[in-house]
Formats: C-alpha cells, sequence, structure tokens
C-alpha cells in the first residue's frame, strides 16, 4: 500500500473519534444540564408548589389527561359506560398512581 | 409492569437467547454422538460448517448475558422508587418472590457463559477442534440455566405490581427480618469476615503468582477465585458495607450501587466479577493445555487471564482498604482486637 | 503489537468490502440510523420529562382529598374540613378551587385556579403563557367568559406567567374566589378539593386511613402517588410505544437479514477467492462480523446524537404532532438535557443486539461456502 493513499480504518478512527466527541458532548451537555436549568427549574417549582399544583401541563384536552394524579382509572370512561378513551393523549398518559392502589 | 423499556430489553435478550441456545442444542447432541474428524463424510462436513454457526451465536448470546447481568441489577436500583416502601434493588427484587431467584440465577449464568466463552476462545487456537466435544458437553448443561434464569427473570417481571408494598433492605440485612442468604451473611462476626477476606486474598495472590511465575498450578488458582468470590461477598454485607454506611446495622449490598455512597459498589463489584471470571477461565485454559494442538496457546491464554484476574482482586482489596481507612465508624478499638488476635493465634474456634 | 496490526488489516479489509457497495450500504446505514433515533427520541425525552416533574412535583400537596359521589368527583362542603383538622397528625388542611373552562373562541380548555393565598384581586387575572399565546392577550387586556347562569364574567388580565414555567403553567387562569364562585355557581361553602399538610411526613398513610374512616366518600390521594404518576408517564406506554417499534425493529431485521443473505455473485466470488488463498471460515465470519460492528456503532453514534439534537434543541418538534393530540393549548417547554445511562443501555439491546443476530446466519452461509464451487 503507498504511503500516499489514506487507509480505510483511518477514515473510519477518524469519523468514530468525531462521533465519540459528540457522544461525549451530550454527556457532558447532560451533566451540566440540569445545573444551568436549576433556576428556571427552582422558579417553576416555587410557583407550583405556591399555587398547590398537582400536575404537569402536558396534555389540556382532556380533564383526565391535564390533571392526571387527580382523576381515577375510571375517568376516561366518564361520559358514559362504554365511552372509550378517545383522546390521542390517553395513550401517552398513564392511569394516576392513586388509581393502582386497592385502598387508602 | 411488563411495558418498562429496560424490562423489555432485558426479556427480548434473555429469551431470544434462550431460543438460540435452544435451538442449538439437538445440533449439540448430534455433534455429541457422530464427531469424527478423520472422517470425510459430508455427515462430518456439515457439522463442521455448522460449528461456525453455533459457535458464533453462543458467542453472541452469552457476550449479551453479561451485559443483561449488570442492566438487571441496574434497573433493579432503578426501579426501587416505583415500590411503596422499596429504597434500593433490594426491595425491587423482593417485591415479587421470583427476583432474588432471578438474580442468583442470572449471576450463575455469568460465571458459566463466561468459562463457556473462555473455553471457546481457547478451542479456536488449535486447528484440529481440540475442545469440541468438551465445549458442547457444556453448552448442555448451560442451556438449561440460561432457561431457567430466563424463566425466573419472565416470572419476576411478569409478578411485578407497583402497588406491593415492599420491605427494603433495613429489615431484610438487620437481623431479626426475614431470612434470606443475606441475613446470615450479615449476621457474620466482623473480624472473622475480614480474616477470612485477607486469608483468601492472600492465597489467591500466592496461587496467582506461583502460577505467573512458575506456570504451574493453574487449575488451583481458578478454584481459589471461585471460592474467593463467596467470602468477598460475605465480607461487602457483613463488614464493609458496614464502614460505607457507618451504621453498625445496615448491611445491603445493593445500597452500595447508589449515588449518595458515590456508586462506590460498581468499583467493588466490577472488578471482583471480572476477576473471578478471568480466575475461572486461567484454570480452565490450563486444564486444557494438556491437548497436543493447544500446548501453547492454552498456556499463553490462562497466563493472560490470570493475570487480569489477579488485577481485579487488587482493585477490589485495594478498593475495600480504602472504604475501610476513609471510613469515621471504629468497629475495632484497641480492645476489639484482643479477641480478634486470641482467634487468629488459635486458629478458629 | 502484531495482533492489533492483523485487526486493522481486517478492518480496512472490511471496509473496503462495504465500499465496494456504497448504495447499499448507504441505504442501510440509513435506516438503521433512522430506527436508533426514533427510539433514542423516545427515550430522551421521557425521562427529561420525568426528570423536571420530580424536581417540579416535589413541593406539590402532601395529601388531597376529593367527594366521589356516585363514583365521579363532586364539590367537597366545607364542614369536611373541620373533620380533618380534628384528626391526629393533620397540621393543617386548606380548600382549593379549581376547575376547567372551555373556551368556544379557541376551542381551548383553560385550568382556572383560585391561589391559595387568595392574593387576586376580584376582577383581574394572571394568565398562563399558553393562554395568552392563543388569544392574543397581554396584560390590560380584558377577558370575558359566560357564567354558569349566562352572564358574562369579565377579566382584566394583570400579567402573565413567564414562559419558562410553561411545563406547570401554560394553561392556567389564575382568578379570585369571589370570580371563581360566581362564574361557576359554586356555593359559598364548596371546594373543589381540600389539601392536607401532615405534621410528620412519615404518617402520611396512617393519617390518610384515618381520613378514610373519617369520610367515608372521600378518595385520598397522597403526594407519593402524584410523583409516582408522573414517574411512569410514558413509561408503560413508552414501552407500548417500544412495542409498537418492535414492529419497525423486526421490519428491520428483515431487512438487514434479506441485505446480509442477498449475496451478489461478486461477494459470493470475493468470499470464494479468499478462502481459495486460505483464509479460514472463521476469518471470514471475523470480517463479516467487523462489517456489521462498524455500520452498528456508527448508526448508534448517528442515531443517537441526532436525537440528543433533535430533543435538546430543537424542541422535539417531531413529537408535537403526537403529544398536541386534539390539544389547543400545547406547553412550548425546554428541557433540560439529561441522560440516562441505563436506558442507553437498552437502546443498545434494543438496536445492535437484533442487528448482530440476524446478520449471523447469512454471514456464515456466506462464510462456509466452497471455493471451488463459486469459482467454476
Amino acid at each position: 500500500m503507498s504511503t500516499l493513499r489514506v487507509r480505510p480504518s483511518t477514515v473510519l478512527f477518524a469519523i468514530l473519534a468525531v462521533g465519540g466527541v459528540a457522544f461525549g458532548t451530550t454527556c457532558v451537555e447532560a451533566c451540566l444540564g440540569p445545573g444551568r436549568a436549576a433556576v428556571r427549574l427552582a422558579r417553576t417549582a416555587r410557583l407550583a408548589e405556591r399555587l398547590q399544583l398537582t400536575d404537569l401541563c402536558l396534555f389540556t384536552e382532556a380533564r383526565y389527561t391535564r390533571h392526571a394524579s387527580q382523576a381515577d382509572r375510571h375517568a376516561a370512561f366518564q361520559d358514559h359506560p362504554a365511552a372509550l378513551e378517545h383522546f390521542p393523549s390517553g395513550s401517552l398518559m398513564p392511569p394516576s398512581g392513586a388509581a393502582n392502589r386497592a385502598s387508602p | 409492569m411488563l411495558f418498562h423499556p429496560v424490562i423489555i430489553a432485558l426479556l427480548l435478550s434473555s429469551l431470544t437467547s434462550t431460543a438460540m441456545v435452544g435451538a442449538s442444542v439437538p445440533f449439540a447432541v448430534r455433534l455429541l454422538r457422530r464427531w469424527d474428524l478423520a472422517s470425510g463424510s459430508e455427515a462430518q462436513l456439515l457439522l463442521e460448517r455448522r460449528t461456525y454457526l453455533v459457535s458464533t451465536l453462543v458467542q453472541l448470546v452469552l457476550l449479551a448475558q453479561l451485559a443483561s447481568l449488570v442492566l438487571f441489577v441496574f434497573n433493579a436500583d432503578r426501579m426501587a422508587s416505583l415500590f411503596t416502601g422499596a429504597m434500593c434493588a433490594v426491595g425491587t427484587l423482593e417485591a415479587d418472590r421470583f427476583g432474588f431467584p432471578a438474580l442468583y440465577a442470572n449471576i450463575a449464568l455469568f460465571f458459566l457463559a463466561a468459562a463457556w466463552l473462555t473455553l471457546d476462545h481457547v478451542d479456536n487456537r488449535g486447528w484440529d477442534y481440540p475442545l469440541i466435544r468438551v465445549k458442547y458437553a457444556a453448552l448442555l448443561t448451560l442451556a438449561p440455566v440460561l432457561a431457567l434464569a430466563s424463566l425466573a427473570e419472565l416470572a419476576y417481571f411478569l409478578g411485578l405490581r407497583a402497588d406491593v408494598i415492599t420491605s427494603c433492605c433495613s429489615t431484610l440485612f438487620s437481623g431479626g427480618g426475614i431470612t434470606v442468604a443475606g441475613n446470615s451473611l450479615a449476621a457474620l462476626p466482623h473480624g472473622l469476615a475480614l480474616v477470612l477476606l485477607c486469608l483468601t486474598l492472600l492465597a489467591v495472590f500466592a496461587l496467582g503468582l506461583r502460577f505467573l511465575v512458575g506456570g504451574r498450578g493453574g487449575t488451583a488458582y481458578g478454584a481459589a477465585s471461585a471460592a474467593a468470590f463467596p467470602v468477598a461477598l460475605a465480607a461487602v454485607v457483613s463488614t464493609l458495607s458496614v464502614y460505607v454506611y457507618e451504621l453498625p446495622n445496615h448491611h445491603c449490598p445493593f445500597c452500595l450501587l447508589k449515588a449518595e455512597y458515590g456508586h462506590v459498589g460498581y468499583a467493588l463489584y466490577i472488578p471482583l466479577f471480572a476477576a473471578t471470571a478471568c480466575g475461572i477461565g486461567a484454570g480452565i485454559a490450563q486444564r486444557c493445555a494438556d491437548r497436543a494442538s493447544l500446548a501453547e496457546a492454552a498456556q499463553r491464554t490462562a497466563r493472560c487471564l490470570a493475570g487480569w484476574s489477579l488485577a481485579g482482586f487488587a482493585a477490589f482489596a485495594i478498593v475495600a482498604v480504602c472504604l475501610v481507612a476513609r471510613s469515621h465508624l471504629i468497629l475495632f478499638g484497641p480492645s476489639a482486637w484482643r479477641p480478634l488476635a486470641e482467634f487468629v493465634v488459635g486458629g478458629g474456634r | 503489537m502484531a495482533g492489533l496490526e492483523r485487526q486493522r488489516q481486517l478492518l480496512d479489509f472490511a471496509l473496503s468490502s462495504l465500499a465496494r457497495r456504497p448504495m447499499k450500504n448507504l441505504a442501510s446505514l440509513t435506516v438503521y440510523t433512522a430506527v436508533v433515533f426514533l427510539l433514542s427520541s423516545v427515550m430522551l425525552m421521557s425521562h427529561a420529562i420525568r426528570r423536571e416533574a420530580a424536581a417540579l412535583l416535589a413541593g406539590a400537596p402532601e395529601l388531597v382529598v376529593q367527594r366521589l359521589v356516585a363514583g365521579r368527583h363532586d364539590l367537597i362542603p366545607t364542614d369536611r374540613l373541620a373533620t380533618i383538622r380534628a384528626v391526629r397528625g393533620v397540621a393543617a388542611a386548606g380548600g382549593r378551587l379549581w376547575g376547567y373552562l372551555f373556551d368556544p373562541a379557541v376551542a381551548a380548555n383553560y385550568t382556572f385556579l383560585v391561589p391559595p393565598d387568595r392574593s387576586i384581586a376580584a376582577g383581574t387575572a394572571i394568565i398562563g403563557s399558553s393562554v395568552a399565546a392563543v388569544r392574543g392577550v397581554g396584560p390590560g387586556d380584558v377577558m370575558s367568559f359566560r357564567g354558569y347562569d349566562g352572564r358574562p364574567v369579565a377579566f382584566t388580565v394583570t400579567s402573565t406567567i413567564a414562559a419558562e414555567s410553561a411545563l406547570v403553567a401554560a394553561d392556567l387562569f389564575l382568578v379570585s374566589e369571589g370570580d371563581f364562585r360566581r362564574l361557576f355557581g359554586i356555593p359559598a361553602d364548596r371546594f373543589t378539593d381540600i389539601v392536607v399538610t401532615i405534621r410528620n411526613p412519615r404518617e402520611v398513610r396512617t393519617v390518610a386511613e384515618k381520613i378514610d374512616a373519617a369520610l367515608p366518600d372521600a378518595r385520598i390521594i397522597l403526594r407519593d402517588e402524584m410523583r409516582r404518576t408522573y414517574e411512569s408517564v410514558f413509561d408503560w406506554r413508552e414501552g407500548m410505544v417500544l412495542v409498537l417499534l418492535v414492529g419497525a425493529i423486526l421490519a428491520f431485521a428483515i431487512f438487514s437479514w434479506e441485505k446480509a443473505s442477498g449475496l451478489s455473485a461478486d461477494e459470493r466470488r470475493e468470499i470464494g477467492i479468499l478462502k481459495a488463498v486460505g483464509w479460514e471460515t472463521a476469518d471470514v465470519i471475523g470480517v463479516k462480523m467487523l462489517e456489521g460492528l462498524v455500520m452498528s456503532l456508527t448508526a448508534f453514534l448517528a442515531g443517537y446524537g441526532l436525537a440528543f439534537l433533535h430533543v435538546f434543541h430543537f424542541g422535539a418538534r417531531l413529537f408535537e404532532p403526537v403529544l398536541k393530540g386534539w390539544s389547543v393549548l400545547y406547553p412550548e417547554f425546554p428541557l433540560a438535557p439529561s441522560v440516562d445511562e441505563i436506558q442507553m443501555a437498552s437502546l443498545f439491546f434494543f438496536t445492535v443486539f437484533p442487528y448482530t443476530l440476524a446478520t449471523i446466519v447469512p454471514i456464515w452461509r456466506a462464510a462456509v461456502v466452497d471455493p471451488d464451487m463459486v469459482m467454476r
């Protein structure tokens, strides 16, 4: 093999090195992430505590997904006994932790 | 609880592994009955060709099993927050009666898989398939363990329910709680545990150096490292954990993995598991050196593995000493050393 | 060093063999990357949301007491407050007033809430950022809604809640107690539910049992359960997504199998020649596995990196339609980057393991080819 030609493995190592550095960057960013967001998170957490909020505002379309922890297991059927859950977000949001409990 | 990404990944790997190894069992039986390297028959040719497929498959599957043990424990630790009363992996494993059996089966599988992979590696060094029968006989014994481990894991994950109130390490490892293996280990006197650990590690180092320098006693070294594993675990449960937590009654071997204790458990367990697996592998490789075509290659592999194994045990010992030295807890005051000294001098009761 | 150099030669060989069929391999690399990208986007995002939820809901009420009538959540009478306060271990109890209002103008649901400190003056409101955005209102504007009796109730917006808090407050509409009762026709002796503070946090369960005994029609929700609701958000449903994606993974596995087994005459010749010049079957398998490893590693790094960019720097745009569903109000929330090692490990299991498994048999089949069969 002539010395001028780059070996394919060198190219691969270069590509993998770039990928590895990118991967490392994501890890570093993930480590720094919570720290940088701490102020925002703390402010929001204080707001949530002051307003006595119980849930995340992820899905606003249905009662039982807007305040999932306050809904019971049958909330999706509340409109009438055979009403199947029909909101799209119902497929992303589990029933609340309390709904899984047999008794208090 | 089945629909949890990690659980799906674990089940995916263990069930496909079982299926793959299960599918190669008939082949292993046929090979054990028909293998004849001298023959040039078509059946023998087919067998020879097929061994490549089966070896590669089993290699891959067992590597996946090694990784899945780590994932299993890590996941158990992580899922503790989903169970009422659970604070670490113990609670998660206690949440269903198949939890601990699944863990034990996976640990057993880990070492068996490592042993088989060593065997396979050594076998590939020889030109005349020197260990082929041993390898496939070993596969036949490994297959049921793999199947059992997968079944236990499946039963465990199927049985997990988030509303179960589970007991945690504080009741399990404090004596007077539920009796599992950990409880009797936790009751082991600190002095006895440390002395046993020191003696075992010294024996391991002596045997290992003798093997590395003199080239003899490889099998003995394998046996010693296999024996060192339970002793080291007992020492971790009964004494080292106490040093880390600085609480006389907290013996949990899993809380060590948690961030509160700086993930120090990984620094203890990874070298320990690797050292034991390599040590057993060294013993196995050394046993293979009597085959003519392997005399040199097996010896080389055995030395290499023994070197890694010794390094692993050394790392474990260093971490253990650091933990004891760093701890604010003093288990052995000046007066406490006396019965210990008497014990050592008296050679045990 | 000789061993390393040998491996590197094999790697060179594997790479040039990949490069000889660029289109075919690029196509499968793209599909592979896409699978990794999708899976890791789902995992990264759900993990980040779970983390935020844990941080944000740490201060949620310790106990919420609801009243159930015929299996439905009903307004709770104020006299229950006294009953609850009488339970030993209860430090304080207060009524909450909150509910939903459907705004026909933009077909959106708002969450109306009376702040516990009752700090809002009558006739005014503080609104969440999404409400402000969807209605196009700001401080000083007036919003009017039809009350329960048909009479309009007007609110002057005094301020909006900062967008950085959208994850908990995007759809909030903070109003005064009087306005709330007037809008929904809630009598003065009723609350939506009751929030209880416990003296000793370790007694939460005991206190909950006592309240349950004192108020048989009550449903009690513990903070632990609220936290766990979000601990498992996307978790088992994310599992469902993964089960669905397993279909995609299977299709991908079949694709890789096909790709690997559809050996062209060229490739068979190549392998035949290799074996004729003295390569062992194991060497051929080794090279082919190396090819697979290169593909896996590249696809994993690329797919994961793209997913990280997608979720944390481009706001998970691709998932927006899914998360949005039919809701008009959709919070725009930044997520703090976070990576979960265990998820990464399971991601690796999900992608690399099936791929490698699927390519083994075709590789082996190629590797045991007889040289003379091919070259004849």
